[in-house]
């Protein structure tokens, strides 16, 4: 399984710079979709040898809502902002390309500090799991608008699950659905605050809220 | 009686009457629901805290839940604050209703939100699987974010934006501190590997390098949460913008909740590592740069609420400090989580009325509010004094054996941070406390007449600090002590005794 396995880690990575780069919001939600299926698709890989109904359970559940849900909410929120792209962001386009190598780097540094003991063939797994991390915390901090930040977090969780998926097999699927559904959640509720922040300045550019200082 | 029953019941009846709440036909029937809900789920939560403190822990569904020494303590301070805080609601909405400022809608939303926010941080202290605690902690960010803009403004939803964005990435980085504990049991524990019993029995097997990493990430993401800074920002636009009753939860325990999570991980993390204090000298630091941070913005406030706020970054810095020092330092951070919720809870009642009256929280124009509502202007000047750590209240206390803690482990330059950081707080508070309730007032002020419900909630909480302050039950005593020796593998080494005092 190894070559599909890098195949998937190097899909991600791609994915990642790609929404670093991207400045219209459909497009960096297709990614995010397609990231979130790849995700889906990369459990049951990891998993391929001693393949069980819990690992299914996840996957599915994975793939709907990352694939499928999650854009389907921040397409909504698209909608009822009428708006298209990214404010002037903090950090420009090619520059975040460049943070995003950057960060690939220090994945790959932190990695290997990291003692996880992946199973053999999944070595790449945990630098792209951190650059992933890296990159949603980088959308989170250096876009300005509020559906960015909030897809910010959903790759921020991509991160933290690709990681999840190889080293910990031990955590009960109830808890791990747990997660999901909070990460869910996480989602409905930002779009709720995202449509009310529109409603109230008309716009969704959190460099304008700035009225509470000190 | 079967214990693990009420357990059950003291998640699943919140979460019930929460989902009722929103459909119920009027504002004083919801709250009434709310109120309803808290005190009977805390008459139910007495009885088992209580038999936890007597005859040990109790564990349910196949010990993914339990209540012991240390949870059982923090329900305790929860069950107080939640009680003291539905009370204050209905006094607080209550007026809102009268000057026509809360609808029905409004009203089923918060009290259908209190009641959930009140099963998710239950399901937090009930929780012995790390996942589940997680979850829990999640949830009570997700459903207090629209308690804040229950009232929708521009400030309001400034706040509730930061609060989401910033806790829930603080709770991501917990997240991924929590699978770093898993990842570093694999091998070493086949199944459960999420279980803080389990972990903790096994705790000096596990990974050290791995605990270590985790550690950070969950310190940094609790702690986002608890307020400790420098990942505070969202604190102070949060507790100022929301109604008082909520701003009142917020600091008065959901800070505590946080903090809570981090006490699980110290004994695990000390065991894994060697028992170096490695986890014990992060938390000092976290606490000590929280105090010092806080004592220089309480300096420069302007506005009641958020100079409040501030005062809950320092206080749950003192936690941290305490929990840090270690030894009487756990005692005394314990101690000071019940102090600081009570007091907390109070000031934020307080300038919630105090502010309904003059239409502001700036300070200025709250001056002489001692004219205004005797009872409220004592009750935010009481509890300022009292958060400033004046004798003989009982955050007095908490904090002199905290300093007896820090000279006993010769922390030198610990105390003597933590002393300029009191010293600048209480210089500065005491600037904003005396001209707010002795000040001249701006205007011509018709006195506030209050009602028995409302002089109890002054009452109980001042009179709790004030007799905590210069006796403490045995009972009260042994609790802590257990829940002290749960944070740390062994019982305080010695507790400070004052004369007329036995801690």
């Amino acid at each position: 399984m190894t070559p599909v396995i890098d195949t998937t880690m190097m899909l991600l990575i791609l994915s990642n710079m790609a929404l670093l780069g991207l400045s219209r919001l459909r497009s960096c939600i297709a990614v995010a979709s397609f990231q979130g299926m790849l995700l889906g698709l990369f459990t049951v890989f990891a998993h391929m040898q001693a393949l069980t109904l819990r690992i299914l359970l996840i996957a599915a559940t994975s793939f709907i809502l990352k694939g499928f849900v999650f854009p389907r909410l921040l397409r909504r929120s698209i909608r009822e902002a009428s708006t298209q792209n990214e404010m002037e962001p903090y950090v420009g386009y090619s520059m975040s390309v460049m943070a995003g190598m950057g960060m690939l780097g220090a994945a790959l540094w932190l990695g290997s500090k990291l003692p996880l003991n992946p199973a053999a063939g999944m070595d790449f797994v945990v630098p792209t799991g951190l650059t992933t991390f890296f990159t949603g915390l980088f959308l989170i901090v250096a876009r300005k608008n509020a559906l960015t930040q909030c897809l910010g977090y959903i790759i921020l969780e991509n991160g933290i699950y690709a990681i999840g998926v190889i080293s910990v097999v031990e955590i009960p699927a109830l808890v791990e659905l747990g997660i999901l559904l909070d990460a869910f959640v996480a989602v409905l509720v930002m779009g709720v605050a995202i449509y009310h922040i529109n409603r109230e300045f008309d716009h969704i550019d959190t460099d304008q809220l700035d009225t509470l200082k000190g | 009686m079967h214990y693990e029953i009420v357990l059950w019941l003291a998640l699943l009846v919140p979460f019930v009457i929460g989902l009722i709440c929103t459909i119920l036909p009027s504002v004083r029937i919801a709250l009434g629901a709310m109120c309803c809900c808290v005190f009977g789920t805390c008459v139910a939560g007495l009885a088992v805290i209580w038999h936890v403190f007597q005859h040990g822990a109790v564990f349910t569904v196949s010990n993914w839940l339990f209540l012991d020494g240390l949870s059982a303590y923090h329900y305790l301070v929860m069950l107080l604050i939640y009680c003291l805080s539905s009370a204050y609601a209905w006094v607080y909405f209550g007026e809102e209703l009268r000057q026509g400022h809360f609808t029905r809608r409004q009203a089923r939303l918060f009290s259908g939100l209190w009641c959930e926010s009140f099963a998710a941080m239950s399901l937090v202290l009930f929780s012995n699987n790390l996942g589940v605690m997680w979850v829990g902690l999640e949830a009570t960010t997700l459903i207090t974010a629209f308690l804040i803009c229950i009232h929708v403004s521009r400030e309001s939803m400034e706040a509730m934006w930061k609060y989401i964005v910033i806790c829930s990435v603080g709770i991501a980085f917990a997240f991924m501190g929590t699978l770093l504990v898993a990842a570093s049991a694999r091998g070493i524990v086949s199944q459960d590997a999420l279980l803080w019993t389990i972990l903790r029995d096994n705790a000096a097997r596990l990974d050290p390098k791995l605990m270590k990493a985790a550690f950070i990430f969950l310190l940094v993401g609790y702690g986002t949460k608890a307020g400790l800074a420098p990942m505070h920002s969202w604190l102070p636009d949060a507790h100022s913008k929301a109604p008082a009753p909520v701003s009142a939860i917020f600091s008065g325990f959901m800070l505590n909740a946080a903090l809570y999570c981090i006490m699980r991980y110290i004994p695990i993390t000390e065991s894994a590592t060697g028992g170096t204090g490695w986890a014990l000298h992060l938390l000092t630091g976290f606490g000590l740069l929280s105090i010092v941070v806080a004592a220089v913005f309480i300096l420069f406030q302007k506005d009641l609420k958020r100079l409040l706020a501030y005062h809950s970054v320092e206080h749950l810095g003192i936690i941290a400090l305490g929990l840090g020092l270690g030894g009487l330092g756990t005692f005394a951070a314990l101690f000071h989580t019940l102090n600081h919720s009570l007091c907390k809870s109070l000031s934020f009642f307080a300038a919630g009325r105090l502010g309904q009256m003059f239409g502001s929280y700036d300070m200025e124009k709250m001056a002489g509010s001692f004219r205004a509502s005797p009872l409220w202007g004592a009750g935010i000047f009481g509890s300022i004094l009292a958060l400033i750590g004046i004798a003989p209240f009982a955050l007095f206390m908490s904090e002199l054996q905290l300093v007896k803690a820090a000279v006993d482990s010769s922390s030198m330059a610990a105390l003597i941070l933590f002393l300029v950081g009191s010293g600048v707080v209480f210089v500065g508070a005491l600037q904003h406390a005396i001209p707010l309730a002795w000040g001249r007032p701006k205007g011509m002020l018709k006195p506030l007449r209050f009602t028995a419900l409302e002089a109890l909630i002054v009452v109980i909480p001042l009179a709790l600090l004030l007799v905590l302050g210069m006796w403490m039950p045995e009972s009260l005593s042994a609790a802590l002590k257990n829940a002290s020796g749960i944070v740390q593998s062994t019982l305080p080494a010695e507790v400070v005794v004052f004369s007329g005092y036995t801690p």
